[in-house]
């Protein structure tokens, strides 16, 4: 064997180098063909067999998609759904490097808002318009996983972003669960707290939970419906007397909410409410299962606080989220495509939404579960599409709802709304 | 070999002697090696290479773009993300004010308590070495499992510090604690110091226990008192460990990424925000290119604190 000199080993290390250095100047970019003008096609169609990675982040419903997996695989021969669930948070903020290149969902869920923009902007979304799934959902609730005339994603569950009420409290102290303004809500959370309890518990310790009661004290102060997508452009203003008008009604729960409110985090919220201590949860719908699994007995309605002077638009706010779409550079589209469909089914939905405690967006589904037939007559109510997801930034949204647990912890509310708008302005 | 050729074939050595021709080929020659020997770093060079090289010119490219992170389009623009960062971003300049803050407070803190821990538990007694193990117990336990143990402890309603304080009768101490913007920080830096305290201080008893028990005798028949005795003898021993201590804790405390995230979730708010938390964030909003910079930023400010620290801190045991 020849030999080689330090020189020309330094050489051949050297050129490895320059070759690694090379390789990082490749420009930046994926794999993935946006959509391109002819726009995103249909998923393939073909054999319903093989592995289809399903990626979420719910990792509370496995055991249900489990179940529904192996439902789905009777119907199939040779298919196997697997489930690649992130957390929430890692969801939010990787889902699309995981997605993308469909190494992980061939079937995927993303959040409204933002997650679903970059989704779609990504190129990541087959169209869903001409899918058997689609005539399964009521089409008023579909808009959130539109883009253009495509029918990019199927928005699966309905929430309702709006404080649990803890029925048996409420008769107790003799107050209204349907106040028709904002001075019925602090009359109501009045009689709460003289009767001994907490009216409500707010976990604004934790940004993401903290922040759903800004859906219902937006949704009748703002002067239109897509709010937040005009603060973000700079139309409107955190300045804007409006949103000071909504800071000033944020101050005046400070009396109601439990003590250092802005240092509790979501659990111990939960179980405030769940053990009788407080009379309201401000978080969501979405938390049922959890308030339960903490041992709640009592019957759960849903209040709105209606800022309004009784005159308000809307009676609630809700949101249409888990938003199921098929991986357009997935290799088994068909059988990814057919189980999306087959989760759109009445009969699968509704075993969803009925272990889950969740409703969903798919018509004709009967609930059983207790829980989600007392709060049903919800979904034909006029509710609010939850505004906080029209924000596209995150740094954005966060800034203009810390402006909210500014004021809970002290700050006046023009002092908070100018904070968060010199962070918009310099979003711009 | 002719007379001439020997002569040139020797010269004179250091010692006076001659070297053969071996020996000089040895000195002069290129090294004639075993070519299969260079096959051995190459799997460590791939590897350093695709994974920390590569990532790193990478981030230099992406941090002149405006690229989104996943869109095939993208522009070339300079210096503006720099330039954004400390002009237009006022998310940033708070996460570097909050990052420098955390750090030295932690660094202080640590190194101050870790340093008392070990003079208290130097001795090999039992309840010394209890002790060691109990300090040291939190440095075992993953990050994220001490910001959710301390997330709790802090908790306003059930958490263990307002229950302890109000058992005691000194609930007017009670509060918030993180959900105060003023003081979430110093709160978050207790929690730092409780978990990494325990390692510093088995540092510093390696250190006391190299020190001459002679040397104290010697002290104490001279009359030295305790103060005396520490600064002439103890301090200059664990001045070299004092370096590492602060050294590691400036990196540990930089890199607080989990504890910030597990204790204050994510995003953290503004008060507790720190450089790699809202590197994270930005990502996370689509800005890989900007992420890119505030990245190199962070980089170069580790870099930066590090030398200033090692310019600093040329602790050495006199005589060295």
């Amino acid at each position: 064997m020849s030999q080689i000199s330090r020189r020309q080993a330094i050489a051949i290390l050297g050129a490895l180098g320059f070759g690694a250095t090379a390789a990082a100047c490749a420009g930046p970019g994926g794999t993935t063909a946006p959509g391109g003008a002819a726009g995103p096609a249909a998923p393939a169609t073909g054999a319903v067999t093989g592995k289809v990675s399903f990626a979420h982040w719910r990792g509370e419903d496995k055991a249900v998609f489990d179940e529904l997996i192996k439902r789905f695989a009777a119907l199939h021969d040779g298919v196997d759904v697997a489930q690649d669930i992130s957390t929430s948070n890692d969801y939010n903020a990787q889902g699309l490097q995981k997605v993308r290149g469909a190494a992980i969902g061939d079937a995927f869920a993303t959040f409204r808002g933002a997650q679903f923009k970059n989704f779609t902007e990504a190129g990541i979304y087959t169209e869903l318009k001409d899918s058997k799934a689609v005539g399964n959902y009521q089409p008023g609730l579909l808009s959130a996983g539109k883009s253009g005339d495509s029918q990019l994603g199927l928005p699966y569950q309905v929430v309702f972003p709006m404080p649990m009420a803890n029925a048996d409290l409420f008769d107790k102290a003799g107050a209204e669960i349907a106040p028709k303004d904002w001075d019925g809500f602090l009359a109501m959370c009045e009689k709460l707290a003289a009767s001994g309890v907490i009216p409500i518990s707010w976990p604004g310790g934790d940004v993401g939970n903290g922040g759903q009661l800004f859906n219902c004290m937006i949704a009748n102060n703002a002067p239109v419906d897509d709010m937040c997508t005009q603060i973000e452009q700079g139309k409107l203003k955190c300045t804007d007397d409006w949103f000071i008008k909504m800071l000033n009604q944020y101050k005046e729960l400070i009396p109601y909410l439990q003590p250092n409110a802005t240092g509790t985090a979501v659990e111990p919220a939960q179980n405030l409410f769940s053990q009788g201590k407080a009379a309201m949860l401000a978080t969501g719908s979405y938390h049922l299962a959890a308030v339960r699994g903490l041992g709640a007995k009592f019957p759960i309605e849903l209040v709105f606080p209606n800022t309004s002077d009784g005159s308000g638009k809307y009676e609630g706010a809700y949101n249409a989220t888990f938003i199921l779409g098929v991986n357009s550079a997935s290799k088994n589209q068909a059988a990814a495509a057919a189980w999306i469909d087959f989760l759109s089914e009445p009969e699968n939905a509704g075993y969803y939404a009925n272990q889950t405690a969740q409703h969903v967006t798919v018509d004709k589904v009967e609930y059983t579960n207790p829980d989600l037939k007392r709060l049903s007559p919800w979904l034909e109510k006029k509710t609010a599409l939850a505004a906080r997801f029209q924000f596209q930034n995150l740094d954005v949204r966060n800034a203009v709802e810390a402006s909210a647990t500014a004021v809970i912890s002290g700050t006046s509310p023009e002092q908070a709304a100018e904070a968060a708008q010199k962070i918009v302005d310099e979003r711009l | 070999m002719s007379t001439h050729t020997k002569m040139a074939a020797e010269r004179k050595a250091p010692d006076g002697g001659t070297e053969t021709d071996a020996a000089k080929r040895r000195r002069r020659s290129p090294t004639r090696v075993n070519p299969a020997l260079y096959l051995f770093p190459l799997p460590a060079v791939a590897i350093i290479a695709f994974f920390l090289v590569m990532p790193t010119l990478q981030a230099f490219q992406y941090a002149i773009t405006d690229w989104n992170g996943f869109s095939a389009a993208f522009n070339y623009v300079g210096l503006d993300n720099f330039v954004r960062a400390f002009t237009k971003d006022s998310l940033f300049t708070n996460a570097l004010t909050n990052n420098l803050k955390f750090v030295l407070m932690v660094v202080i803190a640590q190194t101050a308590f870790s340093l008392v821990l070990a003079l208290l538990l130097t001795k090999n007694s039992r309840g010394s070495i209890l002790l060691r193990a109990l300090f040291f117990f939190p440095t075992i336990l993953s990050s994220v499992s001490v910001a959710f143990i301390w997330k709790f402890i802090y908790d306003p309603n059930f958490g263990l510090a307002n229950a302890v304080l109000g058992g005691v009768g000194l609930e007017a101490l009670q509060g918030s604690y993180l959900g105060n913007n003023a003081q979430a920080l110093y709160w978050v830096a207790v929690t730092q110091v409780w978990f990494h305290a325990g390692q510093m201080m088995v540092v510093y008893i390696a250190g006391l226990q190299a020190i001459p028990r002679e040397l104290y005798e010697a002290a104490e028949m001279d009359g030295a008192g305790k103060w005396q005795q520490f600064k002439s003898i103890t301090w200059p021993f664990v001045a070299p460990a004092t370096s590492i201590v602060v050294a590691y804790t400036t990196v540990q405390s930089f890199k607080a990424f989990d504890l910030i995230l597990g204790i204050a979730g994510n995003p953290p708010k503004q008060s507790l925000d720190i450089l790699s938390t809202r590197i994270y964030s930005t990502f996370a909003n689509s800005e890989f290119g900007y992420a890119a910079a505030q990245s190199i930023i962070f980089m170069a400010m580790i870099a930066l604190v590090t030398w200033l620290q090692r310019r600093l801190l040329r602790l050495t045991p006199k005589g060295e």
